[in-house]
């Protein structure tokens, strides 16, 4: 065993998996797993090359053959993806092989003789445990999450959509960029609805982040300042909005502010306030401003108890410092409360616009996406509606899979820059340890 | 000295009336809801205008589970979240546990996809869930679901999880190992119970999730016996069927524990929010 070089080892383990490993090193088990993985990928060669042509056509119309023999578009692409998916995988794994072949090369050179050998069980047993461990991660975020979005993602560049192209019945095709072509300007009355949706998206995630995080601040800033006895009551009674489901809220919501039968429109009627219902969610800016104020009963109480406990890791001795030199409520609360819990909690707001974006119940629940808009029979979007919303309804009632597709891009272009940010403020990467 | 009392009073005054009136808006749509849930007939044009005063009867929670899927439907719901918490917790400990521990190839590439991955909600690839449950054969059945949620919790609870096994002394397992634990032995038996307080944590946010969630199980579940509660509850009142009366009652039989629970654990949920916003 004198010969073991290094161009030796890269040459064995690129030319076959865990040749490597048993030529050179005798570690029988690792070899012998890696090389059935080399093995296997040989063995479905065809069916890789089969999954891609089919990625690649999407299925050919068989007008002749019964419904359920047909190509179907859906799972080629679906099998197409998950394909590569498994590539991906098995060439994680070889550079896994490689990389391990090097090490023990690396520690031959240093050492001068081979790693001990050991036992087929015990080399299995070292070593393995963050495979094992990671396994069900990787799994699960490659197939459940990496795929789902990717597949997502590629609709946008078909047209798969009702009624003439849903499998099994018809196949569906590649279309490019027609899709997006259609939305930003193609159609004039979805460019249209496409820009209100936009426009409603950001300004309602703005609104509702700012509002609760305003809401919660003032309760919290009152709630910790008063000094009474009846304060732990009234914290009890402001948590609930919080404790209570959103779903249920929103619902419930929405039936008192129905503009007919509502209890919000009765009662208002029977005290000769008003003499008519007000059309709280079938009018458009009133509905936009009662999502954003519903939004508030719901949201408010969380941002109250993080600034609570926020304010409550704040040193006592600043107040007290402040007080001495004779700062009144206001201005400890402008000059050092608001600074310091706004630097603690910015990274919340932004999580929180962040969840707002996407803040199905909110809208759906309560307008449904409404109130009708003059291009709603069309496109389907309301007057509250915002690009979740308009996912869910493309999808589920319209079967306007491809538009819905577009929307889906879009969303994940906005949110990259969340995604660098997540990054960005981790701990480990600014200590550059990560 | 007198004047500031007059004022310290004045401004408790006004103080107690804005929190009177803030509880007010706080608790009207639930005393609402309650009323309805005992309130006799079934549409909101029946519901009265002060809560209480339409009469009580029981009809409406008799109802519920004699005509009804509610309690198929409470089983179902209950049976995914808690394999959810679970399932999340044992998975992302697992993955917390090597990467906190570990130093592997890929680690870096890993910890920051999962980061990333963590801010693209699953919900916008709706087709593409129900097109993979559908190749899987895992439509129409509660445990693709579970499947769903695992995947969509992993990535943030591993890096909450991580982050808090970094805190914990990396002597404590060192010592493990020397006296001969394996690695598993030495997670379960000493970094475990040591991280108890985030386990807890993750376990109770893993299960309201999927709890009251509408959007996946529409898309995943099809037949009304494999209905999640969301999905139920959404159908008393959909313009077909105006039943809001059955709504309220099933409403409030899930909210009660849920409130309970909140309004008993107040003081530790404002250390342990206050302490996630100060940590990272």
């Amino acid at each position: 065993m004198t010969g073991v070089t290094r161009n030796k080892t890269l040459l064995l383990s690129l030319l076959f998996m865990g040749l490597g490993h048993i030529i050179l090193f005798k570690q029988f088990a690792k070899g012998i797993l890696f090389a059935l993985c080399h093995i296997a990928f040989f063995i479905f060669v065809p069916t890789i090359i089969r999954n891609f042509y089919g990625l690649y056509t999407l299925g050919h119309p068989q007008p002749e053959l019964h419904i359920l023999d047909r190509d179907n578009s859906l799972f080629l692409l679906m099998d197409g993806m998950l394909t590569i998916a498994f590539l991906a995988l098995f060439l994680g794994v070889y550079v896994l092989s490689v990389r391990s072949a090097l090490k023990l090369q690396k520690e031959y050179e240093n050492t001068g003789r081979l790693p001990t050998a050991k036992n087929f069980f015990s080399e299995l047993a070292t070593g393995s445990f963050p495979v094992i461990a990671l396994l069900p991660t990787v799994l699960l975020i490659l197939f459940f999450v990496v795929v789902p979005l990717i597949f997502a993602a590629s609709v946008a560049f078909t047209n798969y959509s009702a009624p003439h192209n849903i499998p099994p019945n018809n196949v569906v095709d590649w279309v490019g960029f027609d899709n997006f072509r259609f939305m930003f300007g193609g159609n004039a009355m979805w460019a249209g609805a496409l820009g209100r949706v936009i426009a409603w998206t950001l300004a309602w995630a703005a609104l509702a982040t700012f509002t609760c995080y305003v809401g919660g601040f003032i309760m919290a800033i009152v709630l910790t300042n008063a000094k009474m006895k009846i304060i732990p009551f009234f914290r009890a009674i402001l948590i609930l909005p919080y404790a209570v489901p959103g779903v249920i809220s929103l619902m419930v919501w929405s039936n008192m502010l129905n503009g007919a039968f509502g209890v919000i429109n009765r009662s208002l009627i029977q005290l000769g306030i008003i003499s008519t219902g007000i059309p709280w969610l079938t009018d458009v800016w009133l509905a936009r401003f009662m999502t954003v104020a519903i939004n508030l009963w719901v949201g408010f109480p969380y941002f109250m108890l993080l600034i609570t406990g926020t304010m409550t890791a704040i040193s006592e001795d600043v107040f007290e410092a402040a007080r001495i030199d004779g700062a009144t409520l206001f201005q400890i609360t402008k000059k050092i409360t608001l600074p310091l819990v706004l630097y603690q909690t910015a990274p919340l707001i932004i999580m929180s616009f962040n969840h707002n974006i996407n803040n199905f119940g909110a809208i759906f629940f309560l307008t449904g996406g409404g109130p009708t808009m003059p291009d709603s029979t069309t496109t389907f979007a309301g007057g509250t509606e915002i690009m979740i919303s308009w996912i869910y309804k493309l999808t589920v009632d319209m079967q306007q899979f491809h538009y819905a597709a577009v929307l889906a891009v879009m969303i994940f272009v906005a949110l990259a820059p969340f995604a660098v940010f997540n990054f960005m403020r981790t701990k480990s990467f600014k200590e550059g340890e990560l | 000295m007198g004047s500031s009392r007059i004022i310290h009073k004045i401004n408790a005054g006004v103080v107690l009336v804005f929190l009177t009136l803030v509880s007010f808006i706080v608790l009207y749509p639930l005393a609402y809801v309650v009323s309805s849930a005992f309130t006799p007939g079934n549409s909101i044009a029946d519901m009265p205008i002060i809560p209480f005063t339409g009469g009580v009867t029981t009809d409406n929670f008799t109802n519920l589970f004699n005509n009804t899927d509610y309690p198929t439907w409470f089983r179902n719901t209950f049976q995914v979240a808690l394999a959810t918490s679970f399932g999340t917790l044992i998975v992302a400990s697992l993955g917390a546990y090597t990467f906190s521990r570990f130093r592997f190839a890929f680690k870096k590439t890993f910890m920051m996809s999962l980061l990333v991955l963590q801010v693209f909600p699953l919900t916008t690839g709706l087709i593409a869930i129900f097109v993979i449950l559908f190749r899987f054969g895992l439509l129409d059945n509660l445990w693709g679901l579970v499947l769903i949620y695992l995947a969509a919790n992993t990535p943030f609870n591993t890096w909450l999880m991580k982050s808090y096994l970094d805190t914990i002394p990396k002597s404590m397992d060192e010592a493990a190992r020397i006296d001969g634990a394996s690695h598993f032995r030495t997670f379960f038996t000493i970094i475990m119970p040591m991280a108890k307080p985030i386990m807890i944590f993750l376990l109770i946010t893993s299960f309201t999730g999927p709890w009251m969630d509408f959007i996946i199980p529409t898309m995943v579940l099809r037949s009304t016996p494999n209905h999640t509660l969301a999905m139920g509850l959404f159908s008393f009142i959909t313009e077909r069927r105006n039943d809001f009366t059955s709504f309220a009652a099933g409403s409030i039989l899930i909210a009660i524990p849920f409130v309970i629970f909140f309004v008993a654990t107040q003081k530790i949920l404002i250390t342990s929010l206050g302490a996630g916003a100060v940590k990272e």
